[in-house]
């Protein structure tokens, strides 16, 4: 495995800009989601790491090998695709033994190796299947075995999880996940899902526009977002105009203590669905529209003020009915502050 | 009468889809039975006439001559190795046009389409004759060599020969080659080609191991049609008849031999049955899911 490292990496395609100066590292056994809007330049990113675009300007480095100019096939690196790009010519096992036939690997070693790592991903006994036969689910773990049979210096997946059912999707981010973690392996993983980045990446990129707006753990990128668009981007937020004074903030429906934030300033609070529960609180309001969503209530609240907030109400205690006036307690230790520049 | 009567007034859809069917395939034989069926029952009775002119008695010796005539052993030869040479070299260089419209951003790629399929547009005749303006003894490519090299134009003109047919055929096969393929190499599954290339394959070997086997089937089917089509050319070969293939030797016979109606006819049904049996047998190949390189 390697450390890969993106150096003021920007990709051009006449005068669209794809990705605009990146600076990324993906540290050595860490997985490091990408997540963004369409045409925020991810897959761009995982397709110029594979050799399958040249940058316009930058580096890409395995390590401390300049691979910018070395050609997919020199790289090994490994690709696991939303489409999953199966060989249908070849048998389930050929296909997670091909990349180590292109390495000269002798013919039966290369089926053990292949039979190990089908079983590692749990589909040994379809081994000799042709893969159209499998499912949307099992195809995507031989395509994860192709990939990581040739001991790749890093694993690139590209929205490997579009597609499939959402209790296999779950099922799969479980199974890769541990397995992701077992294995130590090197891993970009791209997305458009930010929930699925959150339970399989250790760190998250939020890419837009072809530039990072911030780095960090799903915790990080959650609670602290850098700005606006990675507030708004990432789950559901109210963002909500505030005035800080003397560790005081003033949201205009309430006035709380803040320790984070002692000097005076302008911003914006990021208020997080989760933050707010009905109770006795000071912050009254009507409930203009409410979703049933199984573990969750999302209601949409008007303040006095007029602004609209949504949140998140426990379906078991909180039964407010649209139209009703509730009382609403803020937690403000979950609220963030960007403040004006 | 049920079938006449489902027909005439069906009640459930599948009767309604058996006469759609029947209505959409009713123009298809008609024509085949005036444009195919009947001309060939008729050559069929020609081959064994007793008379030159006229369908009367009954004769095998058309046939016999056929059997035994070495000159039919050679134009038989001669028609097969020469179709299947064009029809190769015409398939491979089709590949290869096809693999780069398909795969890259092609400067002029418009023009490129219209110059490499425009001659599907001209008769054989026309090709022969090209042939002969540019390679013939006047020939502007056979005397732009000559001016450089210093040769005898004579020596040089290669119009009337073998190869002069040859690059006449190709010249009308590669378009018809390259127009099936184009549709298959569109088809193709990049993502299936990346995925190799990761894993360590070199271009050459992503095409034999990921791309060959995708286009196969339009390998096949560009070799079958193509195939048919150089057994069919007629106009080249009339004006530059260096080799005796069967569509010039039926004309002889027709013109030049005489009026040898019953050895032209026995000819073209063999020539009929060969391409009709070649065909099933390719499409059969194409359809053939287990077809694997």
């Amino acid at each position: 495995m390697s450390e890969v490292t993106l150096d003021s990496l920007t990709k051009r395609y006449d005068e669209e800009v794809a990705v605009d100066g990146i600076d990324l590292t993906v540290r050595d056994g860490e997985v490091l989601g990408v997540i963004g809007p369409s045409g925020c330049g991810k897959t761009t990113t995982l397709r110029t790491i594979a050799g399958f675009e040249t940058p316009t300007e930058g580096r890409v480095l395995f390590d401390d090998d300049d691979v910018t100019h070395v050609p997919p096939e020199d790289r090994n690196v490994g690709l696991v695709f939303q489409s999953y790009a199966l060989f249908n010519n070849m048998s389930v096992l050929d296909n997670v033994a091909f990349g180590l036939k292109m390495q000269g690997v002798d013919k039966e070693e290369r089926r053990d190796r292949a039979n190990e790592l089908l079983e590692l991903v749990g589909i040994g006994e379809h081994a000799e299947k042709d893969p159209r036969q499998l499912s949307g689910g099992q195809q995507q773990r031989v395509g994860l075995a192709r990939a990581l049979a040739i001991e790749p210096r890093i694993l690139l997946l590209d929205e490997p999880m579009t597609g499939l059912d959402a209790k296999l999707k779950k099922r799969l981010e479980e199974e890769i996940g541990s397995l992701l973690d077992e294995l130590n392996v090197t891993t970009l993983y791209v997305t458009h899902d930010q929930e699925e980045a959150m339970v399989m990446c250790d760190r998250i990129a939020v890419l837009n526009d072809g530039r990072i707006e911030q780095i960090g753990t799903p915790a990080e990128i959650y609670e602290r977002p850098a700005n606006a668009f990675v507030a708004d981007f990432v789950g559901t937020s109210n963002a909500v105009s505030a005035t800080i004074e003397d560790g005081r903030m003033d949201l205009g429906f309430a006035t709380y203590d803040i320790d984070d934030i002692p000097e005076t300033a302008e911003g914006t609070a990021i208020v997080r669905p989760g933050d707010f529960r009905v109770g006795e609180g000071d912050i009254e309001g009507v409930v203009r529209d409410r979703y049933y969503l199984g573990d969750r209530v999302r209601a949409r609240i008007e303040l006095p003020n007029g602004d609209l907030v949504t949140v998140a109400l426990d379906p078991s205690t909180e039964n407010a009915r649209t139209g009703d006036t509730v009382s609403l307690v803020l937690d403000p230790s979950g609220v963030h502050v960007l403040r004006s520049e | 009468m049920n079938t006449i009567r489902s027909f005439v007034s069906p009640r459930t859809e599948a009767d309604r889809e058996r006469r759609r069917i029947a209505v959409m395939c009713l123009p298809y034989f008609v024509l085949a039975t005036f444009g195919a069926f009947l001309p060939l029952g008729m050559l069929a009775r020609m081959s064994v006439s007793e008379s030159q002119f006229s369908n009367e008695g009954f004769s095998l010796s058309a046939w016999e001559l056929l059997l035994t005539e070495p000159v039919y052993r050679e134009i038989a030869w001669n028609t097969l190795w020469f179709a299947t040479a064009t029809t190769l070299f015409s398939v491979a260089v089709a590949v290869a046009i096809s693999h780069a419209l398909a795969k890259y951003q092609l400067p002029f790629r418009r023009w490129i389409v219209a110059m490499v399929s425009f001659p599907i547009a001209l008769p054989g005749i026309v090709v022969g004759f090209m042939i002969v303006v540019l390679f013939g003894r006047t020939g502007l490519l056979t005397n732009a060599v000559a001016f450089f090299t210093g040769e005898n134009p004579i020596d040089l003109a290669v119009a009337l020969t073998v190869g002069g047919l040859f690059l006449g055929y190709s010249f009308s096969l590669i378009p018809r080659a390259t127009m099936v393929l184009r549709g298959t190499f569109a088809e193709i599954n990049e993502d299936a080609e990346e995925a190799a290339k990761s894993l360590g394959a070199s271009p050459l070997l992503t095409f034999r191991y990921v791309t060959l086997p995708q286009v196969w089937p339009g390998i096949v089917a560009a070799f079958v049609l193509t195939f048919r089509t150089a057994l069919a050319i007629f106009g080249t070969v009339l004006v530059l008849p260096a080799l005796n293939v069967a569509t010039l030797r039926i004309n002889l016979e027709i013109q030049s031999l005489g009026f040898n109606l019953a050895t032209a006819s026995a000819i073209g049904l063999i020539y009929f049955v060969f391409i009709f049996v070649f065909t099933f047998g390719g499409v059969k190949l194409i359809d053939n899911e287990s077809l694997k390189i």
